[in-house]
């Protein structure tokens, strides 16, 4: 019995002894999660191919370099590129060395960024939908990654510290146009300030090198850092350009300050201090604007440099997020602007126009690095919705309007990365800028309408849950029904070809009408020429040709010498007696 | 629950953004003269679609009605104020009042100063729902925390009121909150509204100025022992 239960349990799991072992026969045990390797072999192992790999990569960068300065035009450069990269990166794809491949693809991506800026809007939705496709690629890549390393831990770091120190040399060229840009700009505008300037620079860099030790830090303390930071410059700003005009006045100037309310100031009246006289003219130099554009400046400065660690960093679950509400978005297709209540009206080309810019303005935030851009980006986005409300409902939009349009907006958009950018404003943005004024107002809309987005169900639709479950699983969609009601209002390229489908057809009626009538004339040519030819005939057959006697003799003279030999000989010459 | 959400900022963020934003201006108080100060106000606008929450910002800051103007979009406006001797700068926020957004609602009144509940007199509904908004409210803030102004709109409309204006006034005052009925259409008492938002907000940052540090287990005694209507007489002022 004891053999029976033995063998069924051979039989049950079929593990060979040796199978167990090392695939390199060390006498330690493997793991198929490190390919059978023991794990000393398997560091061992993976440890020589990265480097090998490393080596590789950077040939193939240098090759790309080459490459690139070869390409004159940027767009030429992109396209070519890119085959280039397909034909070799399919070659590396063969071997496992998944990280590599992420890190191609991430180098993709950067080209891409930086080609945009480049390139002419009108490839911009195009290369914005290749780029989501490469995030989703890469995110793919990066879960297996994340496993990769964390199964073989001190391997894959030593050769991550590696790759940071030897990061190949088209990721530098490409970022590098952007700092060293932003950086110029930076100093030109701080050398308006003279010592101020300086003062800042140097803070600014002590800052950026601080950031860089904290790197290891989660993202969470990377932000409170950067808050900090501004915190910081905002105040050291504001006590500074304010104590020191007062080394400047006279006693005079601060009793006229100090004496009570002066007698301009009435309720409600606007922004007195930019008016008032030149006692107080100083007191405008430190105008909460004044420090708000320094800061301004610092926040493009530093979150230039720090984008590529700190926006939606591998630490976090961000990506994930983005992928669960790109799903979401794209699982709501369906949703139709008489569903949301959107007060937009599509069929107006003006209106169709304004919402075509809304869609690419926020399509365009996740393109841009400096929160406040993306900021902008949303602003911007949200000026073309209130424009579309506006001619739609010939009134202006509020609040009850502006949302739903813009929540639709985004669903027909789908932004890349949504969450991302949303987690990085918040993360990184100057606060002032984020809490209050009109970006952060049209910024807390954003939040509400991807919050929306999120737990939105068949009541916030008006659907009943067996129409909302039906078209959420895609068995049926609301525009094929409503599609037999009112066809041609779906949208502007069903439209289109509802339109063109009507003017074939209305092509196809003239053509078959042409041919028929050339049918017809073909037809009326035949009985005419038929008409014709009885016609003849009749005539003919009417007046039958009468032959008289005497015509047949005079016209026998013209005939050719008949009774020739009826005619006398000609006549010989003759010879006289002589 | 709504506050798990995640395009929400950590909590965290809400309390380090308050600080950051009441540091912002306290250098402007140290730096000397009381003449000059800048505070930034939020003043949020709830109330169901059509009270006319949108018409009274924009009859307060453009003297116009909604009906006939230029304007884009009017869910955002800002507005200077001076007081005595302090330059307020109130940002309103106009808010989508459809109910099923109330469940958003929570990301516009982050960091708010002032809410504004407006309601229309003559839909019963509308003040059921501003009442929800205040219980909303009272859960994201302490009392002290925020200024609450209950507004009845329409008052042009009086005939068809549904509200009475006794009933209402009972329910501001056992809530504690100011409250006025006004019409946007015929300006009526609008721009009172506002100040009263504005002198009430004045007065809390006097308060706190002495003491130049909040005292949270100060704050529920304050309430409780004056539940008085500050706001009018501050308005009339």
């Amino acid at each position: 019995q004891e053999e029976m239960s033995l063998k069924s349990e051979r039989r049950g799991i079929h593990v060979d002894q040796s199978e167990l072992l090392c695939k390199k026969g060390c006498g330690y045990y493997g793991n198929p999660a490190w390919q059978g390797f023991c794990s000393k072999c398997w560091r061992e192992e993976y440890h020589k191919a990265r480097q090998k790999q490393i080596q590789e990569d950077w040939e193939l960068a240098e090759r790309i370099v080459l490459f690139a300065s070869t390409c004159s035009s940027s767009v030429d450069y992109h396209l070519k590129a890119r085959n280039q990269w397909f034909s070799i990166s399919s070659t590396f794809r063969s071997s496992d060395y998944l990280g590599f491949n992420f890190r191609l693809q991430r180098e993709e991506e950067e080209a891409y960024a930086s080609s945009q800026n480049t390139q002419g809007a009108q490839s911009l939705t195009f290369s914005k939908f290749e780029e989501k496709k490469t995030n989703e690629k890469t995110r793919k890549v990066t879960t297996v990654k994340k496993f990769f390393s964390a199964s073989s831990r001190t391997g894959a770091k030593k050769a991550e510290i590696q790759e940071a120190k030897a990061p190949s040399p088209s990721i530098n060229r490409q970022v590098s146009i952007e700092t060293d840009r932003a950086s110029k700009e930076f100093i030109e505008f701080l050398k308006t300030y003279h010592k101020t300037g300086q003062d800042i620079y140097k803070q600014c860099k002590m800052f950026l090198e601080a950031m860089h030790r904290k790197r290891e830090l989660s993202i969470e303390e990377q932000s409170e850092c950067a808050q900090d930071f501004y915190q910081n410059v905002a105040e050291k700003l504001q006590t500074r350009w304010k104590a020191r005009p007062f080394h400047h006045i006279s006693k005079a100037n601060i009793k006229l300050l100090c004496c009570g309310p002066s007698p301009h100031r009435s309720m409600n009246s606007v922004d007195l201090r930019h008016v008032s006289s030149p006692g107080m003219g100083f007191y405008l130099s430190v105008s909460p604007e004044k420090v708000e554009k320094v800061m301004d400046q610092i926040e493009k400065y530093i979150m230039t440099r720090l984008y590529k660690y700190v926006f939606c960093p591998e630490t976090t679950d961000d990506e994930k997020k983005d992928l669960v509400v790109q799903k979401r978005i794209r699982a709501l297709h369906w949703v139709t602007p008489q569903m949301l209540c959107v007060p937009v009206n599509e069929e107006i080309p003006e209106v169709s126009d304004m919402v075509v810019k809304a869609i690419t303005d926020i399509i365009e935030m996740d393109s841009k690095r400096v929160p406040r851009d993306k900021l902008a980006c949303i602003t911007q986005c949200s000026k073309h919705i209130f424009n579309a409300i506006k001619i739609t409902k010939n009134e202006p939009a509020s609040a009850d309007d502006f949302l739903p349009t813009l929540i639709y907006i985004v669903l027909k958009g789908n932004p890349p990365r949504l969450q991302s950018n949303i987690q990085y404003i918040t993360r990184f943005c100057n606060p002032s800028r984020l809490m209050t004024g009109e970006d952060g107002y049209y910024f807390t809309n954003l939040c509400c309408a991807v919050a929306f987005i999120e737990k939105l169900d068949a009541q916030s639709l008006n659907l009943s849950q067996e129409d909302f479950d039906r078209y959420m699983s895609g068995q049926t969609s609301p525009k094929k029904q409503e599609s037999e009601n009112w066809s041609s209002d779906t949208c502007l390229g069903v439209k289109q070809m509802y339109k063109n489908l009507d003017l074939l057809s209305q092509l196809n009626e003239r053509q078959e009408r042409i041919v028929s009538e050339a049918k017809k004339l073909e037809r009326d040519l035949i009985d005419w020429t038929d008409g014709i030819t009885k016609e003849v005939q009749d005539i003919v057959e009417k007046f039958p040709l009468e032959i008289k006697p005497k015509n047949q003799s005079l016209a026998a003279i013209d005939s050719e010498n008949v009774e020739n030999d009826k005619l006398p000989p000609p006549l010989q010459p003759q010879v006289y007696a002589g | 629950m709504d506050r798990s959400l995640s395009s929400l900022p950590p909590p965290r963020r809400k309390a380090m953004l308050k600080k950051n934003m009441a540091s912002r201006r306290t250098p402007q108080q140290e730096a000397g003269s009381s003449t000059e100060q800048t505070y930034v106000y939020k003043v949020v606008l709830l109330g169901t679609t059509a009270v006319g929450k949108s018409s009274l910002a924009f009859r307060y800051v453009k003297n116009d009605f909604r009906e006939s103007m230029p304007t884009v979009g009017c869910s955002f406006f800002t507005q200077l104020v001076c007081l005595e001797t302090t330059t307020m700068k109130l940002e309103i926020w106009d808010t989508a009042g459809q109910e099923k957004y109330q469940s958003v609602c929570h990301l516009y009144y982050r960091g708010a100063n002032a809410a504004l509940l407006v309601y229309d007199i003559t839909q019963k509904a509308t003040f059921a729902r501003a009442k929800l908004w205040l219980r909303e409210l009272e859960r994201e803030f302490l009392h002290d925390e925020i200024v609450i102004v209950l507004v009845g709109n329409k008052t042009d409309l009086a005939a068809q009121r549904e509200v009475p204006l006794e009933e209402a006034e009972e329910f501001a005052k056992s809530k504690s909150l100011i409250f006025m009925e006004t019409s946007a259409k015929s300006n009526h008492r609008v721009t009172e509204v506002f100040m009263a938002v504005a002198c009430e907000l004045l007065k809390r940052e006097r308060q706190k100025e002495p003491t130049h540090q909040p005292q949270p287990w100060k704050k529920s005694c304050v309430d409780l022992q004056e539940p008085s209507n500050p706001a009018k007489r501050c308005c009339r002022s």
